[in-house]
């Protein structure tokens, strides 16, 4: 498997380098089982300059700490926010750092059930030899547990409820019972190192549906929107400069472009306009991800479209896409501020955009 | 943390006589045990303080044995603008600890810095606030650094949690780094050459005796610069006098943990008082310990669960956070996070509010909320009995026996002669300033009341005096302290317009309608985020009769309500262009918004600036929109009309001829356009609005009639009895009739009794014609 064939390594493999480094000048000490110290993990997330480590999440450092202290006690992490707060890449980041694998990864959905989440069985062999442990498939958790690692599980509300509460005995027990097999092997107990780092977000469903048993053993922390402008926009003009590079788009996007973009995004976000008048929230979730997306898309048009960067009436063309999705009701907010905040801004680019607002499809 | 503090090269190592220079955090526990140690060891001459100079000679008041917290609150007038600050001390500020114990050492103590009412502290409220937007980008990249949040993080990790040991060294390199990369403005400047002049005197006088010098932190380098030069002053410098005409002074104040908050306080310096209280008074692990308790019993008083397994947890998160940050005990952060992660089970919907900085905002989680509750702590400052009272005792006093209104009973006011409206004003500045006894039984109650008489009951109590010395701390005298009262009622509206408009309203009967710029800010703010279009009418209604004809109480062309009529206008058309619902009964309130949008639209465009154009492309669409409801719909069709754009009326009212929606879409172009449409009546454009409603209404069948009637019948209750004469006058010429036009618009009987007659003719028919009893064509 080298690295070219591979869309998207685990973090791991990309930032092996680091890690390498890391482990080499990581002198304090470290939890039983984990790969680095807290300290080293934390600037494995944060960046270190010196060591030439990449700042890899952009928020408060305050919730690194908090993540990684809780992984080094025996409750569970959960992380919960809005869609496109980079959730799953920090629990990623976070496995990476404390078990040096991310890869023993449950997803989420409505179809999962407890075999994706324990073991099952290679049922050719389990006919042939009866339960085993030859014939017993681990799946991530029961891997997890016996090898002392952190084991993510990706939007954990969307599992039905009986099947998030099978996390119940190894979390608090820390203990996974095989009752097919007998002797020592039909229970099997987790080693030092092991915990759990679930994801969810606020708009599927939410966390209340969670039951209380299975709260408790988690502490939350909520990831937020990046709160800084300049941050934002930085980040957003790295990614998409990154994602049209990859497309064949051979201009970098604009800055100023950029800036109405992202400004546009923040503002439908937080339903508060940069004057401080209050607003509509779309209903549909303004992520610097999705920002990231309609950069993208925007440098695409311009691109192969005009063989140009991009400009104010193709964010318009594209927001109606990612933004407003099929939902009529935040067509009609997005056209609200197109009209109404976007004619009041200064500058050429915020003009563009209100002259193209009739872009926007329908009415 | 094993990273180093970063050491500037040219830092002054040595200075010149035998000066100790202690750059302080305002209200910052390390510092003021650095200070404490500092005057124990080196018992000095003079110990000299960052404080207002003019206050030296009175520091005895401060000796007086007052509970702390307590301020030092100065205020000053000059050319009609209002300045108050204060310079809040409490038990752990390193001012306080200066002045206590060097006093107690037997130095000579003296503030050294220029007075409050010094052009240097125009936009100060708080002497002792943090100016750290000053070294912000210092500070972020500390924090990148360090990896911490913000800057009070910063400030734990580096200072209050680490031992005292070299913690001068420490504070020097802080505040030499980032003064090092900051310009200091002007104000600074000048401030720093006053101090320095100071600092000269004391050392020159002092000999070879030590001086103490206890600044903040941001002002050590440059005063240490400065004294190495060449002074050309000789002797103490003089307390610079406020400029003529300018009045001002200082008192003692009551202070409360709660305002020394950056959490809930403004302008204000350390967050959580109440935590560095105790780190103070018995360190970090005890102070963690009683802020653990006092958190977890203020939950389980609001019933919150709190099992000994979450106190458990909490604790050891706290103790590992504290590891992780290589804290020697648990810090403020510390402590809040590990109780934060350990508690909340939940989303929250807000970022933690220590993670970044300033008021806490709506919205938080409730035990977050608690716990920022906890470590900002409910003391307040008590002053000493014989502490000095503030001017405003004296001057309401005063004011009462002038105006003859120093006795009980009641008194009339008539508000159109000069005395009546000095006294009327009188009084409502001590309304609003809740001074008990004396109470309003009648009076204008609007802008537009034709009101000129007031009635007050006076009824002197015992309470009056501490209510006065509480409202002294607003302002030396009654309408400085209305003033600030008022700001203060009008920042805490936020958005409740209603409040709002309460507010300006008591600020027109004041006279006081000329508050301070800051607040415009405020105002606009409150305006934008407000969200019920029928408040932002009657605010803009109020405000609009008060800055176009208010003679009376002298409002008329105020720049404050100018603020307030333009804010408002934008909002409203923001707001009733958002507005989307099917056929409902006419909203009046919403209606009553837009004319008086109309109405500001119309009188105040041109002197204001309100975009017209803008106004009119709002009014446009939501006449278009087809999901808008029908009154609005026709109150911006109207809108349009009365800007000048009439568009073609007669098609509106066809489009909109449902029974259903037909009067409530008159009733908002009534609200709106009545001139326009009964201007259109006389000439000769063709067909009139009217005429065509005269043709719709005549062609509706029987119940379409009756759904439609009392929507219709509200709509033309816009037009006063003589247009509706004209009205009916115009009905009669286009049938061709004669008669009079007021009696047909006054019928002889009950309306519901003629409507009951009608229903029984109707039920008695159609028995008849079941039976057979009529022919089946009925005669028309």
């Amino acid at each position: 498997m080298t690295e070219q064939m591979v869309q998207r390594p685990p973090a791991e493999v990309r930032f092996a380098d680091e890690l390498e480094r890391l482990r080499e000048t990581d002198t304090a000490p470290r939890p039983p089982g984990w790969a680095l110290s807290l300290a080293a993990a934390r600037r494995f997330v944060v960046g270190d300059d010196e060591l030439g480590v990449r700042r890899k999440f952009v928020g408060d450092p305050s919730l690194i700490d908090r993540a990684l202290v809780t992984l080094a006690t025996s409750r569970g992490l959960m992380l919960v926010g809005e869609p496109g707060t980079a959730k799953s890449l920090l629990s990623e980041l976070v496995a990476a750092a404390v078990s040096g694998d991310s890869t023993l990864t449950i997803q989420g959905g409505a179809a999962t059930t407890e075999d994706q989440i324990k073991y099952s069985w290679n049922y050719a062999m389990l006919v042939a030899e009866g339960p085993s442990t030859r014939s017993l498939v681990p799946a991530p958790l029961l891997r997890g547990m016996a090898e002392g690692k952190v084991v993510r599980f990706e939007e954990i509300t969307r599992c039905p409820l009986e099947v998030q509460d099978s996390l119940l005995s190894p979390l608090s027990d820390r203990v996974l019972a095989v009752p097919e097999l007998i002797g020592p092997d039909a229970m099997v107990f987790a080693r030092e190192g092991f915990n759990v780092i679930a994801t969810a977000n606020t708009r599927d469903r939410g966390v209340n549906e969670m039951s209380a048993a299975l709260k408790r053993r988690f502490n939350f922390e909520t990831v937020f929107p990046i709160a800084d402008f300049a941050t934002e926009l930085d980040l957003v003009e790295a990614e998409a400069a990154a994602l049209l590079e990859r497309s064949g788009v051979q201009v970098p996007p604009r800055r100023d472009v950029l800036e109405v973009l992202v400004t546009t995004f923040r503002e439908l976000r937080s339903g508060k306009a940069s004057d401080g008048q209050a607003m509509d929230r779309p209903s549909t979730v303004m992520s610097t991800a999705e920002a990231v997306s309609v950069a993208h898309a925007v440098g695409v048009r311009g691109w192969f479209l005009r063989g140009e960067a991009g400009s104010a009436a193709d964010i318009v063309e594209c927001l109606a896409g990612t933004a407003a999705k099929d939902s009529a009701d935040d067509l009609t907010r997005l056209r609200r501020y197109l009209e109404q905040q976007a004619a009041r801004r200064p500058g050429p680019q915020w003009k563009a955009l209100h002259a193209a607002r009739h872009l926007l499809p329908g009415r | 943390m094993t990273a180093p503090v970063p050491v500037l090269e040219d830092a002054p190592e040595n200075v010149p006589g035998n000066v100790a220079f202690i750059g302080v955090r305002h209200h910052s526990p390390a510092c003021a045990r650095l200070v404490r140690r500092t005057i124990a060891e080196l018992r000095p001459a003079h110990v000299l303080v960052e404080g207002p100079a003019d206050f030296s000679h009175r520091l005895d008041e401060l000796l007086l044995g007052h509970g702390l917290p307590v301020a030092i609150y100065s205020h000053h007038r000059e050319a009609d603008r209002l300045r108050s600050s204060w310079s809040p001390l409490c038990a752990y500020s390193p001012e306080w600890v200066a002045i206590t114990e060097g006093r107690a050492a037997g130095a000579q103590v003296r503030f050294i810095d220029l007075p409050a009412w010094h052009p240097a502290f125009a936009d100060r409220r708080n002497r002792y606030t943090d100016a750290e937007e000053r070294y912000a980008e210092v500070t972020a990249r500390l924090c990148r650094k360090f990896s911490v949040d913000n800057g009070d993080a910063l400030w734990d990790h580096l200072v209050e949690i680490e031992d005292d040991d070299g913690l001068a060294e420490r504070l020097a390199t802080y505040f030499d780094l980032v003064r090092g990369e900051t310009d200091a403005g002007e104000d600074d400047t000048a401030r720093e050459a006053y101090m320095a002049r100071w600092i000269r005197a004391a050392v020159a006088d002092a000999g070879n005796r030590p001086v103490v010098v206890v600044t903040g932190g941001f002002h050590r380098p440059a005063l240490q610069r400065l004294i190495a030069e060449e002074g050309a002053e000789e002797g103490w410098p003089e307390v610079p006098s406020p400029p003529d005409g300018a009045t001002g002074g200082s008192y003692l104040v009551p202070y409360s943990f709660k305002r020394l908050d950056a959490f809930t306080g403004y302008q204000s310096g350390m967050p959580s008082p109440e935590y560095y209280q105790r780190l103070w008074e018995s360190g970090p692990e005890a102070a963690a310990d009683a802020l653990t308790e006092i958190v977890v019993t203020r939950l389980r008083q609001r019933k919150q669960v709190v099992s000994t397994a979450d106190l458990i947890a909490a604790r050891t998160l706290t103790e590992g956070l504290a590891r992780l940050r290589g804290h020697r005990a648990p810090a403020r952060t510390d402590l809040l996070d590990g109780l934060v992660a350990a508690l909340v089970g939940d989303d929250l919907d807000q970022p933690l509010p220590w993670t970044g900085h300033g008021p806490l905002t709506g919205g938080a989680h409730p035990a977050v909320v608690e716990m920022v509750k906890a470590l900002s702590g409910h003391r307040v400052g008590r002053l000493a009995a014989g502490t000095p009272a503030p001017p405003l005792v004296h001057d309401a006093t005063a004011e009462l026996e002038r105006h003859g209104l120093d006795k009980a009973g009641q008194v009339t006011l008539k508000l159109a002669t000069e005395r009546g409206l000095a006294r009327s004003r009188v009084l409502h500045r001590l309304r609003v300033l809740r001074v008990p006894g004396f109470e309003r039984d009648s009076g204008p109650a609007t802008g537009g009341d034709p009101v000129m008489e007031e009635r007050w009951t006076l009824a002197p109590s015992d309470d009056r005096l501490p209510a006065l010395i509480e409202a002294g701390a607003y302002g030396a005298s009654l309408a400085d302290a209305a003033a600030a009262v008022l700001d203060e009622r009008l920042a805490a509206a936020g958005s409740r317009v209603r409040v709002l408009a309460a507010v300006l309203f008591d600020a027109a009967l004041c006279g006081c309608a000329d508050l301070s710029g800051q607040i415009v800010g405020t105002l606009r703010a409150g305006l934008a985020a407000a969200s019920d279009l029928g408040d932002l009418g009657h605010v803009l209604a109020t405000v609009l009769g008060l800055w176009r004809h208010d003679r009376l109480l002298g409002t008329a062309g105020s720049p404050l309500f100018a603020t307030v009529i333009e804010g408002s206008v934008q909002r409203v058309l923001w707001l009733a262009e958002g507005v989307r619902g099917g056929p409902a009964s006419a909203d009046l309130e919403r209606l009553h918004a837009l004319a008086a949008t109309r109405d500001a639209l119309r009188h105040a465009a041109g002197p204001l600036g309100l975009d017209r154009e803008a106004a009119l492309a709002v009014a446009r669409r939501v006449a278009a929109a087809t999901d808008a409801p029908p009154d609005l719909r026709g109150a911006a069709f109207g809108l349009a009309w009365s800007l000048g754009d009439a568009g073609d009326a007669a098609r509106a009212v066809r489009g909109m001829s449902a029974p259903g929606v037909l009067g409530d879409w008159l009733a908002g172009l009534f609200a709106l356009a009545r001139d326009e449409v009964i201007a259109t009546e006389g000439t000769s454009e063709d067909p009139t609005i009217l005429a065509v409603l005269d043709e719709l209404v005549a062609g509706l069948a029987e119940t379409d009639f009756l759904v439609a009637l009392p929507a219709l019948r509200q709509a033309f209750e816009f037009f006063p009895p003589r247009e509706r004469e004209a009205i009916a006058r115009g009905l009669l010429e286009r049938r061709g009739l004669r008669g009079s036009p007021r009696a047909l618009l006054r019928t002889t009987a009950d309306p519901a009794l003629l409507a009951d007659a009608a229903a029984l003719e109707h039920k008695a028919s159609a028995l008849l014609a079941a039976e057979g009893l009529l022919p089946e064509e009925r005669p028309a």
